[in-house]
């Protein structure tokens, strides 16, 4: 840009230079032509004065006019620098040229200048042309070496693109498909009423932009006549100007989630099995109890008692079995409620009791009179207090104690212990406690199960934001803990998310009649 | 055929059990009637839909898996507002088969109870009924 100006300025000097080299040419021979004409004319000597004042005005209006001069020559060619300058990027803050102040060849300039504008918005389109082009083709690409299925959406929710991806996966042509609503091509079945259409209404509503993912989305493909699960990530853009106001995009999971369904209903197929003779067996215990009752011996009471001990202990089982199976397919889920601890673990101690009791075990419970609300899946909750209690009965021997605290802790939440006098726990095995499956190898011989109870119980609890631990010595017994959280720090984590409730993976299924809620 | 059993002390209340287990039907008829019930038990879950859509009844006792349709398409029926406009009967799942945890919300979201038969009494099933009533 800069040696244009140079030139520029340089092109002026040269003509200010011609310009007065003219002038002096032309004064000088008009000076000599006078001498030869009126000989004296400059050197008679009270002309010489005169003269030298005479020739001083000469050449500075030689300068004067040199420069008016060379500076109305050269105008145009700066206002058509200037028309340049003007439309460059680099330097657009120029302004236009001012052409109603040019005399001398305004013609000429205004052809060129409207030329040099016509060339450089020529340009500018060719330019931007070439940017949507590599844009589209970009975009193109990108969309259809995308493995995954994924289509854009209007205002309507009819399909504006499709992948080549989504195509296949629809088993459809691009001409069959683009245009079409999309809850006509994809007949979408959502695991709980957070659907993407009610997503979608709430995003219209109050929401700019919006993204979600729903997981184990089931379609419905009557054409290919098969049944697909996927995950989806839809993405919302309120005014987009392109008229794309969704994005969707699909992970087929289908096989994952086959597996797991046929893994979980062997597994449900497998307690479904235990459960009708169990439940028979319960219900004709339950007869007897009830018809026998007052008419049997201390000893075949006591017999009874043992009879039904073990079969709400296998029942207890078969459900730890399932919840095992359902923490392992991420199927264990969690909701949490606002909860009175009190009649909970209460609840839960008194299913417990008989067990103790046919066991020669006393039961004593102590709970303080402040607990907080705590925020708890009851369901889990009572299982949790079961297989710690279960486990307390288990290593206790016949006629002691198991003494169950609840009280708040310092930092607000509420602590459950649970002690027994038995055996203890050896130190080389504190470590592993809560793994899955964990039994102490000198005690596999003494005392049965299976060692699920603590991994489920560490499991149930720290999906609650709770913590389980465990304190213990050799030969005088063992103390089992865990924490729950008070509703109201779960309240807050309410408000902050966007769910009714706080939904977390661990279990919750096995419904106790005693706490059914609705 | 459905068989109906009275109560040799009734309470006015009648109880449709679509089971078809036998044994567990005879446990929970013995301890329903005991309590004042009246129920009908009915084995087929078609035949089960019938009966439940005449609405004679306070309580129906729905197992998932029984005969010609299953439980989960008895309730879907009987939920269906245009074809059994106002049921007036408390619907209670009694089921051991467990289900995914979706299938298991969306059944639990349309009846009014959900109970695992192994995990209660018969006896603490008629607590239950004396709850929910």
């Amino acid at each position: 840009m800069n040696h244009i100006q140079k030139y520029i300025a340089q092109f002026q000097n040269r003509i200010a230079l011609l310009l007065m080299l003219n002038s002096i040419f032309i004064i000088g021979g008009y000076w000599l032509i006078a001498d030869l004409v009126r000989p004296n004319l400059f050197f008679s000597n009270q002309a010489i004065a005169t003269s030298i004042i005479l020739v001083f005005i000469a050449f500075l209006s030689i300068i004067l006019l040199s420069w008016v001069g060379s500076k109305t020559l050269s105008k145009p060619m700066q206002q058509v620098w200037q028309a340049v300058l003007h439309i460059s990027p680099d330097t657009a803050n120029t302004p236009s040229p001012d052409l109603t102040k040019l005399g001398f060849g305004r013609e000429l300039v205004t052809t060129l200048i409207t030329h040099v504008y016509q060339l450089a918005s020529i340009v500018d389109n060719v330019e931007k042309l070439a940017a949507s082009k590599t844009h589209d083709l970009k975009s193109d690409f990108v969309a259809n070496s995308l493995p995954l299925p994924m289509v854009v959406l209007n205002k309507d929710t009819d399909i504006l693109f499709a992948n080549e991806a989504m195509l296949k996966y629809l088993g459809r042509e691009e001409a069959d498909t683009v245009g079409q609503n999309v809850y006509l091509l994809l007949d979408m079945l959502f695991t709980n009423e957070h659907t993407f259409d009610n997503w979608l209404e709430k995003a219209r509503a109050d929401k700019v932009t919006s993204i979600r993912t729903w997981e184990r989305v089931r379609l419905n493909l009557p054409e290919k006549k098969e049944t697909r699960y996927f995950d989806l990530v839809a993405y919302y853009n309120k005014n987009n100007p392109d008229g794309f106001e969704i994005m969707m995009v699909l992970f087929d999971r289908t096989r994952q989630y086959s597996q797991d369904d046929q893994a979980m209903s062997f597994v449900a197929l497998a307690v479904h099995e235990l459960r009708t003779p169990l439940t028979l067996l319960r219900g004709y215990i339950d007869v007897f109890e009830e018809e026998l009752e007052g008419k049997l011996d201390t000893e075949m009471t006591g017999f009874m008692h043992k009879m039904k001990a073990a079969a709400q202990q296998l029942s207890a089982f078969t459900t730890n079995v399932l919840n095992v199976a359902r923490y392992e397919n991420d199927q264990l889920v969690l909701k949490l409620h606002e909860e009175a601890w009190t009649p909970l673990l209460k609840g839960a101690v008194k299913d417990m009791e008989l067990r103790a009791r046919v066991r020669g075990i006393k039961l004593t419970l102590n709970i303080d009179n402040d607990l907080p609300a705590i925020g708890a899946d009851a369901v889990s909750v009572h299982e949790v207090v079961n297989n710690l209690l279960d486990n307390a009965i288990k290593y206790s021997s016949e006629g002691k104690e198991i003494i169950i605290r609840s009280y708040k802790t310092q930092d607000g939440s509420v602590e459950t212990t649970i002690q027994d006098f038995g055996r203890g726990i050896p130190e080389t095995a504190m470590g592993n406690l809560f793994d899955k499956f964990y039994r102490d190898y000198h005690n596999r011989t003494q005392v049965g199960g299976t060692g699920m109870g603590l991994f489920l119980s560490k499991a149930i609890v720290t999906a609650h934001g709770g913590n389980i631990w465990v304190r213990s010595k050799e030969g005088q017994g063992s103390t089992f803990g865990f924490t729950l959280m008070p509703y109201s720090e779960l309240a807050d984590e309410l408000k902050k998310g966007d769910n009714a409730d706080i939904t977390r993976t661990a279990h919750g299924w096995i419904k106790n009649h005693s706490m059914y809620r609705r | 055929m459905s068989q109906i059993f009275t109560s040799p002390n009734p309470i006015g209340k009648k109880v449709l059990c679509v089971e078809d287990e036998h044994f567990i039907s005879e446990l929970y008829v013995r301890a329903l009637t005991k309590a004042g019930y009246e129920v009908t038990v009915e084995v087929d879950g078609q035949r089960g839909l019938e009966l439940a859509q005449s609405d004679q009844y306070d309580i129906i006792l729905l197992d998932l898996m029984v005969p010609t349709i299953t439980g989960i398409e008895v309730l879907r029926h009987l939920r269906n507002t245009t074809e059994t406009p106002d049921l007036h009967a408390k619907i209670i799942i009694t089921t051991n088969l467990e289900q995914r945890e979706d299938i298991r919300s969306d059944i639990e979201k349309q009846a009014d109870g959900y109970l695992v038969k192994a995990e209660i009494t018969p006896r603490e099933l008629v607590d239950f009924l004396s709850t929910i009533n």
